[in-house]
């Protein structure tokens, strides 16, 4: 069973890791539910034929087979650095200093897109770096089983991690098709390798003359060997849905972490219960920092919510416009040229954000510098992409700031026509409070723009207190209209609540609105650069604010939230006069918080949810991880163990004590890697034996005879019982020949012997040995 | 050292009528004996001596002059046995053979002559130059050990062993011996050319005399009946049984043999393999003694297929033994208590 004992043909390994090759290409497809797309599929394909082709060559190149692996990791080192690598690598494929920082981040990418993603992912880089070397490490184990270890039946161990990956993340587990096509896969593999070992022991047999002459038999003695593997296959995908079904407790959250570690809005779901779960985290983590000049602070617009689904605030999903790239965007809505509007460059950086939509304050005009693909969708002027994410992205908006004066807003013309229609769209039944609160609050104002400052000065008042946690309690969190009734009542909530409520309290009063959800303007600090400075935004800074839609100026923010972002000029009462309202300039909302509540909900609360399960649940699923890796990878051993045992009971109570230590010595010869088919007969596997270093010694010798005596005695000869003396001797003997096995066997061999127990294996098929027909 | 643990003998000694120590020795001492004549045949001389004790007939098939008849002179020599030999001829009779009846003038009635078939040992060189009629009186000899003639049975002495020679090369004029009968033979050897060094040293010791003429017995005919019943008391195990019908069964199934083992041929591997255990001084049958004799027991029984033999490499030896072999290697030898008997 080494390597070298049965030198397979070039055309045999290849088949053998043609038959691996799709064994790993379909158990990855299982991961297929949790990605979205097939590219990472057909890069995790393209890994593995390259690790493990490469790995065939180098065979082919006749490479020693403990090397291969150590080959098939440079190889996979080589590809990754081929498709990840860019500009770091060396004549595209050889990896430089620079290569392994490179990949460092795109694993530190991937922890935090698992983190931040939703499933189904999307495959953006990191991710797929990740899928691909977890692939590749793949394809190499299961290469060394099958090729170097020549036990394919073990490969179902590496192929069954893919499979089970689904059962933890998503309740349904992997597909079903994806299961079946797994085990037939694995199937086709024992299948290969029955034909491969037959055919190598018709040629490698004791003469080589009955390799040209000896045909296969008909009666293919794979049958028992078929029921095993159909049997293991069963045990395999009986065990996958156990554990998936058997824990729900690690299933969505623990280890993609999508609830309480706060997706941004992946899939545009809820993103209103995300962004309120991630303003109570208690740890904010960097989303993004960004340069502009000192009064440059707008905020960043992530996406717009316009329209109710149901009872629900939701995104307009319109499908894509190739057209519309980010190098050029339009004018926005309602702008007319009356109004003052200066562009004003501003550089941002991307730390930790991971969401398909990009930062950016509200109009912008251009955005330059942005890696993967880009679109912006019209309406709303909100900028997502299709192939990659905010990871890494480092790019320089240019932001038309307008600075609309409370007379302009004030004269806007009335609003009209079918655009608009949506923006003012309100459900049949809008609770009477709603109604009844637009109409008092607004009622004495003789404009829209009176009307949306009043409501704005009504939320603002000191009647409503600023609270993550109070909706949560009271069950109102969200953006429907049933929790805009409750907050009315409660007067306690969040800038979800304060945003929503302005949105459709504007409606109700005649003004277009929508709600805005993405960054205040974050916290300066210290540190300027040429001239301007750079700005912090933390996921603290998450915010979600009300627009509302002036003919000649276009969507204009408001600020409804007590306490959080700034009020900008035009929305004060009385603006255009001295500032009477004790709001937050940008730099104090930062540092020191001056204008929150005692108690800052922001910061303060929720210490129990958030980062720290997050941490705990990686360690968790760590754990679960490792501890099912040592159990998967210590299971021969005990089983082995279990057996020798039971074998070494045997011989104590004189149970066909013979054969029981026969059976032991053996075993342990086969653990060791000698090749002693499971049919030789007793006389036979002596012979071969006795070749070995330990036998030369003439007690070792003798213990073997002892034992093959005795054994030949039991099975064959006529019947005698063992008494006590002859069983003692038996114990001994045995103990002595094992001893004599390990001689000269290196350090690695034994560990292997323990670790890796062959014998296990020739127990599952018997019937494909052939035997050695030494004879008496 | 590995040589040593295939050969040296296993445990325990019966109670059986000659102690089978006893038996491995004489056999040992036969063995060394006929190899002071013809060296470097080991396995012929075994094989020849397994027949012998296992009440069997053997066939030798080889060329002329590597030894044939003179393996079985030296067997029947070292054993102190009657000794007789037929050359068959085309013409020669089945009366040549058995015997004949001829009148007694002074007794006036009619005397049965015996043959030479009656002896302990007879050899019959170049049995397939004899006539159908000829090949199958001494068949029939051998499978009942009487020859009846006119209406008289007489009894062949016990052990009766015939030890035929034929030879494949020379086809003309020779008629083959049929399927049929060359079942009766217990086992088939062929001989082959000595090595290089033991041809040499016959040059050298058979220059003047030969050397069948120093040759002494060294077992009494008494004693080599003991051995045989020794032999006959030898345990087969079940699982040994087991294994030996496996083997024939699975010669019928193969589908490059048109002809399969017969149960004759089961029992004779059972009969021969007692006697190859008896004579490495074993009192119980090892599925490794099936194994040693499959191939000279089994192979000249079997007829392989046409297609077999057109895909057959001729510079590969024999494809009948070649078979043989691969079924012995997948046959799997039962593991079974040999309590269950």
């Amino acid at each position: 069973m080494h390597p070298d004992d049965r030198p397979l043909s070039r055309a045999q390994r290849l088949a053998l890791t043609a038959a691996s090759f799709l064994l790993v290409a379909v158990a990855s497809m299982a991961l297929g539910p949790l990605i979205s797309g097939s590219g990472w599929w057909w890069l995790c394909a393209f890994i593995a034929a390259g690790t493990m082709f490469g790995g065939s060559g180098l065979r082919a190149l006749r490479v020693p087979g403990s090397l291969v692996p150590l080959g098939e990791l440079v190889i996979l080192l080589l590809l990754l650095t081929l498709v990840f690598g860019g500009g770091t690598s060396f004549a595209l494929i050889v990896p430089t200093a620079d290569t392994f920082p490179l990949f460092g981040d795109l694993f530190d990418g991937a922890q935090r897109t698992i983190q931040q993603q939703a499933v189904p992912a999307i495959a953006v880089p990191a991710l797929s770096f990740v899928l691909a070397l977890g692939v590749g490490v793949l394809a190499i184990c299961v290469d060394v089983l099958v090729q170097t270890v020549r036990m394919p039946a073990l490969a179902a161990a590496p192929a069954l991690v893919p499979i089970l990956i689904p059962g933890f993340i998503i309740e349904s587990g992997a597909e079903v098709w994806a299961l079946v096509f797994s085990a037939a896969a694995y199937l086709l593999l024992l299948r290969v390798d029955v034909r491969v070992r037959r055919r190598a022991n018709l040629a490698g047999g004791d003469d080589d003359e009955r390799a040209a002459t000896v045909v296969p038999p008909a009666r293919v003695p794979a049958a028992s060997g078929l029921a095993t593997t159909l049997g293991l296959t069963t045990v395999g995908i009986l065990v996958a849905t156990v554990l998936a079904a058997s824990t729900p407790s690690i299933s969505t959250s623990l280890l993609l972490g999508t609830g309480s570690q706060g997706a941004i809005f992946g899939r545009g779901v809820t993103p209103f219960i995300d962004l309120g779960r991630d303003l109570r985290r208690p740890e904010p983590r960097p989303a993004f920092h960004y340069f502009a000049r000192d009064n440059d602070r707008p905020y960043f617009t992530l996406l717009t919510l316009d329209r109710f689904e149901g009872a629900a605030w939701g995104v307009t999903e319109s499908p894509v416009d190739a057209d519309n790239t980010v190098d050029a965007l339009p004018l926005p809505d309602g702008l007319d040229g009356e109004v003052e509007a200066k562009e004003h460059p501003i550089d941002i950086v991307v730390d930790e954000v991971r969401t398909t939509w990009l930062p950016l304050p509200y109009p912008t005009r251009s955005v330059e510098g942005l890696s993967g693909s880009w679109f912006w969708d019209p309406g709303a002027l909100t900028v997502r992409s299709v192939d990659t994410d905010t990871g890494g992205q480092r790019y320089r908006a240019t932001w038309l700031d307008r600075q609309p004066t409370p007379a302009q807003l004030r004269s806007a013309r009335p609003t009209g026509g079918d655009d608009l229609a949506p923006y003012l769209a309100l459900p049949d039944d809008v609770p009477s409070i709603i109604s009844e609160t637009a109409d008092t609050v607004t009622a004495a104002e003789a404009t829209p723009y009176d009307a949306a400052v009043a409501i704005q000065s009504y939320l603002r008042s000191d009647r409503f207190e600023y609270s993550t946690e109070a909706p949560v309690e009271e069950g109102y969190d969200g953006g429907g209209f049933e929790v805009i009734a409750k907050f009315l009542e409660n007067k306690s909530g969040y800038c979800v609540h304060f945003a929503s409520t302005m949105a459709v309290l504007a409606r109700e009063a005649g003004i277009p609105s929508r709600i805005s959800v993405g960054y205040t303007q974050g916290t300066a600090t210290q540190e300027r650069v040429g001239g301007v400075q750079r700005i912090e935004v933390d996921s603290h800074d998450l915010h979600a604010w009300p627009e509302l839609y002036f003919e000649g100026v276009g969507w204009v923010p408001f600020e409804p939230t007590p306490g959080r972002g700034s009020v900008p000029d035009y929305s004060r009462p009385g603006a255009g006069e001295a500032a009477e309202t004790p709001t937050p300039t940008p730099g104090a909302s930062s540092g020191a918080p001056s204008g929150r509540p005692e108690l800052d909900p922001d910061r303060g609360l929720g210490a129990s949810a958030g980062g720290s399960v997050g941490v705990d649940g990686w360690w968790w699923r760590g754990g679960i991880v490792v501890l099912l890796a040592v159990v998967v990878l210590i299971a021969p051993a005990v089983l082995r163990a279990a057996q020798r045992s039971g074998r070494l009971r045997r011989i104590r109570r004189g149970e066909r004590p013979a054969d029981a230590a026969w059976d032991e010595l053996v075993a342990s010869a086969r653990d060791l890697g000698v090749r002693l088919d499971a049919t030789a007969t007793p006389r036979g596997a002596a012979v071969a034996l006795a070749e070995r270093e330990g036998f030369r010694e003439p007690a070792a010798a003798a213990a073997l005879l002892v034992l093959r005596d005795a054994v030949e005695l039991e099975r064959y000869g006529p019947g005698r019982h063992a008494d006590e003396a002859s069983v003692a001797r038996l114990a001994g003997a045995l103990s002595t020949a094992r001893a004599a096995l390990a001689v000269g066997e290196p350090l690695a061999g034994r560990y292997r012997a323990v670790l890796v127990p062959r014998s296990l294996v020739d127990r599952v098929r018997p019937a494909f040995g052939e035997r050695t027909a030494t004879g008496a | 050292m590995s040589e040593a643990v295939a050969v040296t003998g296993g445990p325990g000694a019966g109670s059986s009528i000659m102690g089978i120590d006893e038996v491995g020795a004489l056999a040992a001492g036969i063995v060394a004996n006929v190899e002071t004549v013809i060296a470097g045949k080991r396995d012929a001389v075994t094989a020849s001596l397994t027949v012998l004790l296992a009440e069997g007939h053997l066939l030798i098939e080889d060329v002329p002059g590597v030894g044939k008849t003179m393996l079985a002179k030296a067997l029947a020599r070292s054993v102190d046995a009657t000794v007789s030999r037929i050359q068959f001829t085309p013409d020669l009779l089945p009366s040549d053979v058995t015997g004949v009846s001829v009148f007694d003038q002074s007794s006036r009635r009619f005397e049965f002559k015996r043959g030479p078939v009656f002896a302990n040992l007879v050899i019959g060189d170049e049995i397939n130059r004899a006539s159908p009629k000829t090949q199958s009186a001494l068949l029939e000899c051998m499978e009942e050990r009487q020859v009846t003639a006119d209406g008289t049975t007489y009894r062949l002495d016990a052990p009766f062993t015939v030890v035929a020679t034929q030879n494949p090369v020379e086809m003309e004029g020779t008629y083959p011996l049929p399927e049929a009968q060359r079942d009766r033979f217990m086992a088939r050897i062929s001989m082959g050319y000595p090595a290089s060094a033991d041809e040499l040293a016959m040059l050298s010791t058979r220059e003047t005399k030969s050397p069948l003429d120093d040759l002494s017995a060294v077992v009494s005919l008494e004693e080599l009946r003991s051995m045989i019943e020794a032999v006959q008391h030898v345990f087969t195990s079940q699982p040994v049984k087991e294994y030996a019908v496996d083997l024939a069964r699975a010669t019928r199934d193969d589908r490059q043999l048109r002809l399969g083992a017969s149960p004759r041929a089961t029992l004779q591997l059972v009969r021969a393999a007692k006697a190859h255990a008896a004579m490495h001084g074993r009192d119980f049958v090892l599925p490794d003694d099936i194994d040693a004799l499959a191939v000279p027991v089994l192979a000249h029984r079997l007829v392989p297929t046409s297609r077999a033999l057109g895909a057959h490499d001729r510079d590969a030896g024999p494809l009948i033994d070649a078979i043989v072999r691969r079924i012995v290697g997948e046959t799997p030898v039962p593991v079974g208590s040999a309590r269950r008997n």
